[in-house]
């Protein structure tokens, strides 16, 4: 049964590594549409991930250290994306902040601001499926480390911004840094939300992902192409936090 | 164990579901281009009465479709707007497997009904959200046939979608087909759309024997009226 799990796994992969146009892949990667969506897919998962840690951080840290009511409440709040369809995110967005949406209307209305169909809204159909990543990564490394040294450093009348910089934050970097790859991570693969809420052109909301899906409409090679793009991200991804995910025995 | 309840409720709606699958050898799978969707359960209904078996429609871009049959994927019957889609699904087809052109559409700019479209210009406008389908679906192909570059917001998987985007106000103005636009009420065409011009032609094709009587059906009055009355043009352009 394990052998089967692992065939489970593996067999996808093997499949489009072996279809994969080795000799023509430089050439297919080179073409514009793709460039112009490798663009696309970094600037919104790099601007994604910097939202995920201003974001992240503090709302990690009220979850970890802060007693409050419904605290389990919120924790779930926090982790549904993760478990939720992503194009029933996107859909949520859309009538959250879409143009007629409950807060989208008044952005419209008072500030001309429009989400969907920008790069914005890419951003943030990425941000709602790539925080609860960051976020649970990191509120578990401040469980384990407990607040003992906090504790300690302010008898020893450090000032509370002190303990955060000196003390809080030096023992969380390694956490940050894995939960920041893998929110990123999920932000640049991000599909369902992207393509529901922000829509699909080239040059302001396709991003890898789509333009894979766009991709295989047409020209399946190309489509194989942009995979293995994923895919090696992905793998390149895993490295820094394989600590995290494989034991090292 | 807490979960063994929920594992019960899932398996349990597994098997009802398969138990459904598997009760379908009077059933006969049409795969239907997404623009036949509201007219396709009539056709079914009205087959139905006359005799016919219990009709699956799966619904979905022509293309995408094409492609999940070209990887095996089990249907009697396909409907597509673009004949095109057809080769290599068919090898050498008998008249009875292929009728082409049995419905006709046309291409218009939809708009919701206070939306801001006046006149074609306004296609160029690109203060306006126009939101249309991507090349290498039928809708789209013909999009790009008839107007050329145009300012697009985005580029949808069909012409349903497109039509969406219209329903919940986020697009100003689409193209999409007249159809869409007869079956619903909140939206209306933002100009007048070109009479001679049914940009989209649909045709369909028999896979099997039980997709080849569906296919009879079509080619008759009955079937020409349900296409009628949803919009379709059932006479060849001139």
């Amino acid at each position: 049964m394990a052998v089967v799990g692992i065939t489970v796994l593996a067999l996808p992969l093997v499949g489009l590594v072996q279809r994969a146009p080795w000799t023509s892949l430089g050439d297919l990667l080179g073409r514009r549409p793709v460039l112009e969506s490798l663009r696309v897919s970094l600037t919104v998962s790099l601007v994604t991930a910097g939202v995920v840690l201003v974001l992240g951080t503090p709302l990690a840290w009220v979850l970890a250290r802060v007693e409050m009511p419904f605290r389990r409440l919120v924790r779930a709040l926090v982790v549904l994306p993760m478990v939720l369809p992503p194009v029933v995110g996107g859909t949520a967005l859309l009538f959250a902040l879409g143009r007629r949406g409950l807060v989208g209307q008044w952005l419209d209305r008072w500030f001309d601001v429009a989400l969907p169909f920008t790069m914005a809204g890419a951003v943030v159909a990425a941000v709602f499926v790539a925080l609860p990543f960051y976020v649970v990564t990191v509120e578990g490394a401040l469980r384990t480390t407990g607040d003992e040294m906090e504790g300690l450093a302010a008898t020893l009348g450090a000032p509370p911004l002190t303990v955060l910089r000196r003390v809080t934050l030096p023992r969380l970097v390694p956490a940050m840094g894995a939960g920041l790859a893998l929110a990123w991570a999920r932000a640049l693969g991000e599909f369902g939300a992207t393509i529901t809420f922000a829509g699909n052109l080239p040059g302001r909301t396709r991003t890898l992902p789509l333009a894979t899906f766009q991709a295989m409409e047409s020209d399946p090679e190309a489509a194989l192409a942009l995979s293995l793009v994923l895919l090696a991200v992905s793998l390149a991804v895993l490295i820094p936090t394989r600590n995290r995910w494989l034991p090292t025995r | 164990m807490r979960f063994l309840p929920a594992l019960a409720v899932v398996f349990t709606v597994t098997l009802a579901t398969a138990a459904c699958a598997a009760d379908d050898a009077n059933r006969v799978t049409v795969f239907t281009a997404s623009s036949l969707t509201d007219v396709v359960d009539d056709l079914a209904e009205r087959w139905k009465a006359a005799g016919g078996s219990e009709v699956v429609a799966v619904l979905g871009g022509s293309n995408h479709l094409a492609a999940q049959l070209r990887d095996g994927a089990p249907a009697d019957a396909f409907l597509t707007a673009d004949v095109d889609l057809l080769d290599g699904l068919l090898s050498n087809p008998a008249p009875a497997d292929l009728v082409r052109g049995f419905a006709y559409n046309h291409l218009v700019v939809a708009m919701p009904s206070d939306g801001p479209g006046r006149n074609p210009g306004d296609l160029h406008n690109r203060d306006l959200v126009l939101v249309v389908c991507a090349q290498g679906v039928p809708c789209g192909d013909a999009t790009w046939a008839r107007f050329g570059d145009l300012p697009v917001d985005s580029l949808e998987p069909s012409a349903r979608a497109v039509v969406t985007r219209l329903d919940l106000g986020e697009a100003d103005l689409g193209i999409v087909y007249a159809t869409d636009v007869a079956a619903r009420p909140g939206l209306v065409e933002a100009w007048p759309h070109d009479p001679a011009c049914p940009c989209v032609a649909y045709s369909a094709a028999a896979l099997t024997d039980r997709g080849r009587s569906f296919l009879a059906f079509l080619d008759t009055p009955a079937a020409r009226d349900v296409l009628a009355g949803h919009g379709f043009v059932t006479e060849p352009p001139s």
